[in-house]
């Protein structure tokens, strides 16, 4: 079955060549045939130049390891979404109801991410003659697991288009980008569109019965409880009594963006990126660390705060406000990242710790990790050079 | 002298099929020998003329620079070609074997006279009898300079490179030669250390009287510019001398019978367990004739010098006179359905992004590039594997940039060109081929300047 599937599949390809190659009819889009082509087949080019004997990983699989660390947070997601979707509406939610809402919420979703940057993708590569890069898998997927489920897809579409055109493509396309480009066109949606990207009403989507628009209805996340009410004795109750307790925040069944709930699959995603060695564990480790640290220092230094978010358990802030999303899938991009080890170390904690300084210190900006992240990429390069410089100037000089 | 151990943590430990075993096999030259020209790293002046009658140990080529420091012929018999690359660079100069062939004699030295010597004499005497190419500076790995004494003088004894001939056999009854190179060497440097890898089997009355390092780790640990670089404390010490284990020996042997030497023993594989063995072989052999009565295909390509950090080189040219490894590797020419999707429990990796990280057994290879070219996503893994602490990928972006003044500040020329960077890169991108010839660069304009 494979077998002939695979002479098909040869034999496709091999009898269309002919009008993608130089003076075909559409060698414009020799691009887009050699990025289908070599999705199917391995290109087997052998090596020219010594060593004539090479690795098995390519970007391809390197990216793919991505996507599949990516499938616990986007099927709890659909979930989740789906049946926060049908608790809202009243409706009984079970295992495959919920499944179904979810995936008819977040589906077009995705497929409009895709299929809107796939196309800036093919056009910049026909137009650069370079090849379409892998890393467009991933952001095309990340993008729409960090939007809330009710986003106008239009607005997906133009986020899409902003993450893919200005957060890559003007600085020269993969390798080339300072900014993590999904976390880009997020960034611009929250700030083009606030009324669709935060605030208590956008966090579940409610298909109602007599209009297929899609509305939602009042839901707040954790991070937007930002005053002590009366008759708690501490934040932590008010929490578990607004249905945030450590362990939900931690397994993620309440509103939120569609994938960025549940700490427990971001945190199988993480296993996954750091057993294959895809993603730095010196980044995670060190956003961690980052995190509670600062988290735990702000409760030592005020033990009377403003907003209650600053001395409470650091379990709260690692669990929740999508951070396990955030240093697992955004801060680990090695584009964005620091390449030299201690600077990601160095990087990571930064990302930690600034996300507890926003959330704590401006609460209107409940989306600490999201800028927290987009701040350090800004850093990653100084970073970069401050260490090349600090092993060069140990190194025995040899000119 | 007692022996101190150097533990290499970076590189990488791989394991693929058709590790040459310790059975040695006798491969004799059939027809023709051959001094491999292009693998020489000085200008030359040709000695000979096509039709020329030669002895075992004849000069055939003569440094321009230096007339005394000769290259000698491998073989006796006529030379039958001499043949030129592009540009009219010379790349070999074949010598068509006589039935019985003559040796040219040289003085014969016993320990008391080699003691009674001194240091220029032997100079001299080494380059007379064509064996001072053998000893090799650092960090160009270019014919060592007389005129300087260096701090210290390597002799690599074993490889952390599967692929390379162990000493265990190829010292085995040669040990009084040896001993006698050993003691030639210490008169042109005051420290000979030599470097035994791993814990290989040896004689141990050998190894506990002559050898001052034992180095273990991965592959490259036993480069002499590994070793280098985790034991130097001045800069002083950058321009040191190495020779392989072999090399001494034939100086040994030339000083003891007053001969050239040409006896070599190969490391062989051809990919499998059946045509993988030592083979005791002579300088400049073709390489088909190790080969031979072994069913070889015609996709294959011939690497000389090592998997990782030798040369492509084809089936009808000669083996070069630093060369002790010759591999056979299929070429790849099939093209895999789904190829990234598949599990590739049979796909070499250093990553651990491939079913291959959880066996142990070891894996084919062939030339595949296992993907396309793509940008530098600054994923870290060249840095990860170097053994001398470059970070590749940052180093190969300011020689793009032609900033070669930081290239040197990230450690340039401690590159021991082992191919690692390359190996690993997911992006496909040829960071050894960018640092090779950024150093080959920086050479020529030191020279041209001096």
């Amino acid at each position: 079955m494979l077998k002939r599937v695979e002479t098909y599949l040869r034999g496709f390809f091999d009898k269309n060549k002919r009008h993608f190659t130089e003076g075909g009819r559409l060698s414009g889009l020799s691009s887009l045939f050699e990025a289908v082509e070599t999705v199917f087949f391995t290109p087997a080019i052998a090596a020219a130049k010594a060593p004539y004997v090479r690795d098995g990983i390519d970007l391809k699989r390197f990216m793919s390891m991505v996507l599949l660390a990516l499938i616990p947070p986007l099927l709890f997601g659909i979930y989740n979404t789906g049946y926060q979707s049908l608790a809202a509406s009243g409706h009984p939610a079970d295992f495959s109801g919920a499944m179904m809402t979810g995936l008819k919420i977040v589906m077009p979703l995705i497929m409009v991410s895709y299929g809107v940057g796939f196309f800036w993708e093919a056009l910049f590569s026909a137009i650069r003659k370079h090849p379409i890069s892998e890393g467009f898998l991933v952001t095309g997927l990340l993008f729409p697991m960090t939007l809330p489920p009710t986003i106008p897809l239009w607005q997906a579409a133009v986020g899409i288009s902003f993450g893919v055109v200005i957060g890559k493509e003007v600085f020269g396309g993969t390798g080339r980008n300072i900014f993590n480009p999904a976390l880009t066109g997020r960034a611009f949606l929250f700030f083009a569109y606030p009324a669709r990207m935060s605030g208590d009403s956008v966090w579940v989507a409610v298909s109602g019965a007599a209009s297929s628009a899609v509305s939602a209805v009042s839901g707040a996340t954790p991070l937007s409880i930002t005053t002590l009410a009366p008759g708690f004795k501490n934040f932590e109750a008010q929490l578990e009594q607004a249905g945030f307790g450590l362990m939900n925040l931690f397994v993620g069944f309440y509103p939120g963006c569609i994938s960025d709930t549940s700490a427990l699959c971001c945190l199988i995603g993480a296993i996954i990126l750091m057993v294959t060695g895809v993603a730095s564990f010196r980044i995670i480790l060190g956003g961690v660390i980052g995190l509670c640290a600062t988290s735990f220092g702000f409760g030592l230094i005020n033990p009377a705060p403003l907003n209650p978010w600053m001395n409470i358990n650091p379990l709260y802030h690692l669990a929740a406000g999508g951070f396990a999303f955030g240093i697992a899938y955004m801060a680990t991009d090695p584009v964005t990242a620091p390449g030299a080890p201690a600077s990601k170390w160095v990087y990571g904690f930064c990302i930690g710790a600034l996300t507890v300084i926003i959330r704590v210190m401006n609460p209107a900006f409940p989306e600490g990790v999201m800028l927290a992240i987009l701040f350090m990429n800004l850093f990653s390069p100084v970073f970069d050079v401050i260490e090349i410089k600090v092993r060069s100037a140990g190194r025995i000089p040899n000119v | 002298m007692p022996m101190k151990t150097i533990k290499i943590k970076k590189g990488w430990r791989f394991n693929i099929a058709g590790k040459p075993n310790t059975q040695e096999a006798v491969m004799l030259p059939q027809k023709t020998v051959a001094l491999v020209v292009d693998r020489i790293p000085v200008k030359l002046r040709l000695l000979v003329k096509e039709g020329d009658a030669v002895n075992i140990g004849s000069a055939l080529l003569a440094d321009k620079n230096n007339p005394d420091l000769k290259f000698l012929s491998p073989g006796g018999g006529r030379v039958s070609a001499i043949l030129y690359g592009p540009r009219r660079v010379i790349e070999e100069i074949v010598i068509t074997l006589d039935a019985a062939e003559n040796n040219e004699s040289f003085a014969v030295f016993s320990k008391e006279t080699l003691a009674r010597t001194s240091r220029d004499a032997l100079i001299s005497e080494l380059m007379n009898r064509g064996l001072w190419p053998f000893l090799r500076q650092l960090p160009f790995r270019d014919i060592s300079d007389p005129h300087i004494t260096p701090a210290a003088i390597w002799v690599t004894l074993g490889s952390a490179d599967p692929f390379q001939p162990l000493p265990q056999v190829y010292v085995k009854g040669q040990e009084m030669a040896f001993e006698l190179g050993v003691r030639a060497l210490k008169k042109l440097s005051d420290r000979v250390n030599l470097c035994w890898y791993g814990d290989m089997p040896g004689d141990s009355r050998f190894i506990n009287e002559l050898v001052t390092h034992r180095i273990t780790g991965r592959y490259p640990a036993t480069d002499p510019g590994v070793v280098l670089y985790h034991t130097k404390k001045t800069p002083a010490e950058n321009r040191d001398w190495y020779i392989d284990g072999q090399d001494v020996m034939r100086i040994g042997q030339s000083l003891k019978t007053g001969t050239y030497p040409v006896d070599r023993i190969v490391a062989f594989s051809g990919g499998t367990k059946d045509n993988s063995r030592h083979l005791k072989t002579r300088l400049g052999v073709r390489l088909q004739d190790l080969a031979a009565g072994l069913p070889m295909g015609p996709h294959k390509q011939w690497v000389a010098g090592g998997l990782l950090s030798g040369h492509g080189t084809s089936q009808d040219r000669h083996l070069d006179v630093y060369s002790t490894s010759v591999m056979v590797v299929d070429v790849s020419r099939q093209s895999e359905l789904f190829g990234f999707l598949r599990p590739g429990f049979k796909k070499l990796s250093r990553s651990r992004a491939l079913m291959s990280a959880f066996s142990s057994a070891p894996l084919p290879v062939n030339t595949d590039m296992h993907g396309e070219i793509r940008p530098c996503i600054n994923c870290g893994y060249c840095a990860a594997v170097c053994p001398v602490d470059i970070p590749p990928q940052f180093t190969c972006k300011a020689i793009w940039a032609d900033e070669i003044e930081e290239a040197l500040a990230c450690g340039l020329l401690d590159c021991v060109e082992c191919g690692l960077c390359s190996f690993v890169c997911p992006s496909k991108i040829e960071l050894a081929e960018t640092l090779r010839t950024a150093r080959k660069q920086y050479h020529k304009e030191l020279h041209q300047g001096a």
